[in-house]
């Protein structure tokens, strides 16, 4: 078990520092030079020189490189370009309510997900559990953004009772967190909601039809009994993997919702260095999204070796 | 072995093919020119000529949504296209080295690098992409072709993996095939299905990031119609004319729904036991 | 002990098992014995109430005072596991794969009302019973780290924990090997209560029960003490099985039994073997009445008694 975890470990790590090389590099690439472009066209050579100096680049790639990886393993994201305040502080407000957002989204479409694929796998012979496969069916169709978009018209537009957009932070008002909140959570919970229900019905399926259910049965439980003690843990399985996958699938669908209800969050941060051209905060925000979705694979295969003692190499 | 030809499969292949019949109808005739500004038409209501109304610059809807169609189009096949291209080959050469002796290791690095790029979603990449190259439909394309690459590979390696252990191949192998001979003539044809299902669902996933993407400003520029950036224009006026929003959502959905239920239809059709192999873990 | 009346197992209008009846003694071992589509699975499973979805059952069953054929669902769940238990063909699947051992063996004892920690403790004992060395750590063990001829050990074991009246074995030794096969009859032997041995293998029944149920097409054909079905066999089905399987001397051909077994529905009325039997007549249209007592049989042209 620990060598398994240990080798996770190594991985998660290796790929975190190949996942910043690919990053600088990308970034490397940009034609224009942040200095030229922060003092503009009539610039003298000398200053644009002397603020190279300061910016550092006009070191050699490696250097800069490791300067900056260096700089993110202790929390230092460097100051912007553009701006010339300091990056980290920046994502670090904003990282706190992306993870809101995607949480609470995650949270609402297991929310949906367990109990309406469970109930679909349950009574697939019946028109009901079909009836439900088919609504997952059109939910995944439908774009986080788009289902936005429907909320804010039916929520905000007919029934004004929600705001269309723009987000309190707790601190300021709960209620006005909360009610901030709402659509977004239900923009990105409904629609991955909609994909996990058709990946809990099929692994409840599977499970369904495991030989181990009906010796379950045979020792004296009932259906929903072999099923709940039996068949959970199992089908919860290859739930997870799906649950790993879409949480990073999620936290690109936060940018997306951050844009649409206007939120201040990391999405809404990258798109505007993007915008701005500003370099250095593009990188700083994308490593911590890449970061982010290698954390997520290392915790769920840290997950599958508790769940599966096949994976756990024992004895 | 084919399965039944069922529901799902005929509706998806129904929707993708209004679609098609949608994009290639635009290259003949449109109603009207949807990219012509019309500023006494503004936002114009349904009727006369213009079945779905106009937008704020006075521009037919159901134009936009013909030509619109194209770029969807466009985007997923070339962005496929050019995943099944890199990925196919790649999960087949991980898949048939995998277990011999010598190249073991080269399977592990190809799958180590492709859960890598795995972790950078196509969204991701669009706009590091963007931000380089500048924005625009041959980026979109590109980021989201490399983004889908890694679920290529995947796919392909499992199914290569399940036929490099039956008996064709072995006997192949064992009459002293060389291996680019057996990939080709004996592992291509029979992943073949795998391959086309994950095609399909892959462009309905494409649809949707070519989507997100221009509601985010990154794909198709203007003046090039996009449902994605149709959307994007709506969202301003969602409380006064909430149909803007309605025709390019519903185009985008069913697109995707059609794409999704041609994947499933096609799975269920081609090989009932295929269902096990997916993209996951 | 084990009474059974008129026992019918439909799936729709489609007739697979129909009125089977024989009685089980205490302590008895009684083979059923058929090939696939006989209809031999789906009458232990009918005892048991574990019949798959769509497929019904009625007539009558009753172990000593009890009803099985009928009754609630939920007063199947209450004697199932307890008064009778069954082992199933696969011993690789049958075990959760992510539960110790020593806790599916509990539960069976948890399930039915034995505190946790004299089961866990009883579960021990049990796997010593079923002879699988170091029981202690095998109750520690998942069921991946066993071998199929263990994990169909540890299955006898849950079968055999409440102390069962009845123990209904499904060819619980046909997906084993050979060598392993034999230590498992002999287990089974040993340490059954009454039992219904279900297979399709002649050497294997003869070798555990003492009388055996002959079934084809989902009626019982012939039904008698094991020694006199096997010895002087009057079904003209069981006279064509014994035949298949004896060894012939070298240049002769293997006795078959003409034609292949129908599928479910489509077995012909009145005698059902008739349209593969060499000595069916006109009589055979009817459909035969088990006839004799101990050594039964129904069949309008039995084979002499050798």
């Amino acid at each position: 078990m620990i060598l398994y975890l240990l080798k996770r470990l190594v991985v998660f790590l290796a790929s975190t520092t190949v996942a910043g090389v690919l990053v600088f590099a990308f970034m490397a690439v940009l034609p224009g030079d942040p200095a030229e472009v922060a003092l503009g066209v009539n610039a003298t050579p000398e200053a644009v020189a002397a603020l190279r100096e300061q910016f550092g680049t006009d070191r050699p790639a490696i250097t800069q490189f490791l300067e900056w990886f260096g700089g993110l393993v202790t929390g230092d994201f460097g100051s912007s370009y553009v701006t010339s305040s300091p990056i980290g502080p920046q994502i670090s407000d904003r990282l706190g309510v992306t993870a809101v957002l995607v949480l609470g989204g995650m949270a609402l479409a297991l929310v949906i997900a367990v109990p309406a694929g469970t109930f679909a796998a349950v009574h697939h012979r019946n028109p009901l559990g079909a009836a439900i496969s088919a609504f997952s069916q059109v939910g995944i169709a439908i774009p986080a953004f788009l289902a936005g978009i429907l909320l804010v018209f039916v929520f905000a537009v007919k029934a004004q009772a929600l705001p269309s957009g723009g987000y309190v932070p707790i601190a300021e008002d709960p209620a006005g967190w909360l009610r901030s909140l709402l659509l977004p959570w239900l923009s990105l919970g409904l629609v991955q909601g909609a994909v996990l229900t058709r990946y809990v019905r099929s692994a409840v399926l599977e499970v369904m039809r495991e030989d181990y259910l009906r010796t379950a049965r045979a020792k004296g439980r009932g259906r929903m009994g072999a099923l709940w003690r039996h068949g959970l843990r199992n089908a919860s399985i290859p739930v997870i993997t799906v649950l790993g996958l879409q949480l990073a699938t999620l936290l690109i669908g936060a940018v997306v919702v951050e844009r649409v209800f206007v939120i201040p969050g990391l999405g809404d941060l990258l798109l505007n260095g993007v915008a701005g051209r500003d370099l250095l905060l593009v990188q700083g925000v994308v490593m911590v999204l890449v970061v982010a979705v290698l954390l997520i694979n290392f915790l769920v295969d840290i997950t599958y070796a508790a769940l599966d003692p096949r994976l756990r190499g024992a004895r | 072995m084919r399965g039944r030809v069922n529901a799902g499969l005929i509706t998806g292949g129904v929707l993708v093919g209004l679609v098609v019949l949608l994009a290639l109808v635009s290259f003949v005739w449109t109603p009207h020119d949807p990219v012509l500004v019309d500023a006494a038409g503004k936002l114009r209501d349904p009727g006369g000529g213009y079945l779905l109304g106009a937008d704020k610059f006075g521009r037919d809807t159901f134009s936009q949504l013909m030509v619109g169609a194209r770029t969807t189009l466009y985007v997923g096949i070339v962005a496929v296209g050019i995943a099944a291209l890199i990925g196919t080959p790649l999960g087949m050469i991980a898949g048939m080295t995998s277990r011999s002796g010598g190249l073991g290791w080269l399977s592990e690095l190809i799958m180590r690098v492709n859960d890598l790029v795995f972790a950078f979603p196509a969204l991701l990449l669009a706009v590091m992409l963007g931000a380089v190259y500048g924005a625009g439909t041959l980026t979109a394309m590109i980021a989201i072709g490399v983004a889908t690459v890694p679920a290529f590979a995947r796919v392909s390696r499992a199914a290569t993996m399940q036929v490099m252990v039956t008996d064709y191949v072995l006997a192949a192998r064992a009459a002293g095939r060389r291996r680019t001979a057996v990939a080709v003539r004996h592992v291509l044809p029979n992943i073949s299905s795998v391959l086309i299902v994950q095609a399909s669902v892959s462009f309905a996933i494409a649809i949707l990031a070519e989507a997100a993407l221009s509601f985010l400003g990154f794909g198709t520029r203007p003046p090039i119609p996009s449902w994605g950036r149709m959307l994007q224009e709506s969202q301003e006026l969602l409380f006064s004319t909430p149909r803007l929003a309605l025709w390019p959502g519903l185009a985008i959905a069913l697109a995707v729904l059609g794409f999704n239920l041609l994947g499933d239809g096609l799975r269920d059709y081609l090989d009932p036991k295929l269902r096990r192999i997916s993209a996951e873990r | 002990m084990l009474s059974v009346e008129g026992l019918t197992v439909r799936a729709g209008s489609v007739e697979l098992v129909r009125d089977v009846s024989f009685q089980i003694a205490p302590g008895e071992r009684v083979g059923l014995i058929g090939e696939s589509g006989s209809g031999k699975s789906l009458t232990a499973l009918s005892l048991m109430g574990l019949l798959p979805e769509g497929v019904g059952a009625s007539g009558r069953a009753r172990l000593r005072d009890r009803d099985l054929v009928g009754v609630t669902e939920r007063r199947l769940k209450d004697l199932r596991g307890r008064v009778v238990s069954m082992v199933f063909q696969e011993p690789m699947t049958a075990l959760n794969p992510l539960m110790r051992v020593g806790a599916q063996v509990a539960e069976v004892m948890t399930l039915h009302g034995k505190p946790g920690g004299q089961a866990r403790a009883r579960a021990v004992e049990l796997l010593g019973r079923v002879r699988l060395p170091q029981p202690e750590q095998v109750a520690r063990a998942y069921p991946h780290q066993l071998s199929g001829g263990q994990r169909q050990r540890v299955m006898l074991a849950i079968a055999l924990a409440n102390e069962p009246e009845l123990l209904i074995c499904d060819e619980p030794t046909t997906a084993l090997d050979v060598t392993v096969q034999k230590q498992m009859l002999d287990l089974i032997a040993e340490v059954a209560p009454a039992l219904l041995f279900i297979t399709h293998d002649l050497a294997v029944v003869a070798s555990v029960c003492e009388r055996v149920l002959v079934m084809y097409g989902g009626r019982v054909v012939e039904s008698g003490p094991i020694r006199e079905v096997f010895g002087s066999p009057r079904h003209r089905y069981t006279e064509g099985l014994l035949a298949a399987s004896k060894l012939t001397p070298r240049g002769t051909r293997l006795p078959t039994i003409a034609g292949s077994v129908p599928q479910a529905g489509h077995f012909p009325g009145g005698c059902v073997f008739r349209n593969r039997c060499p000595h069916a007549t006109a009589t055979c249209e009817q459909e035969p009445a088990p006839t004799g007592e101990g050594h039964a049989y129904a069949c309008w042209h039995p084979a002499d008694r050798g």
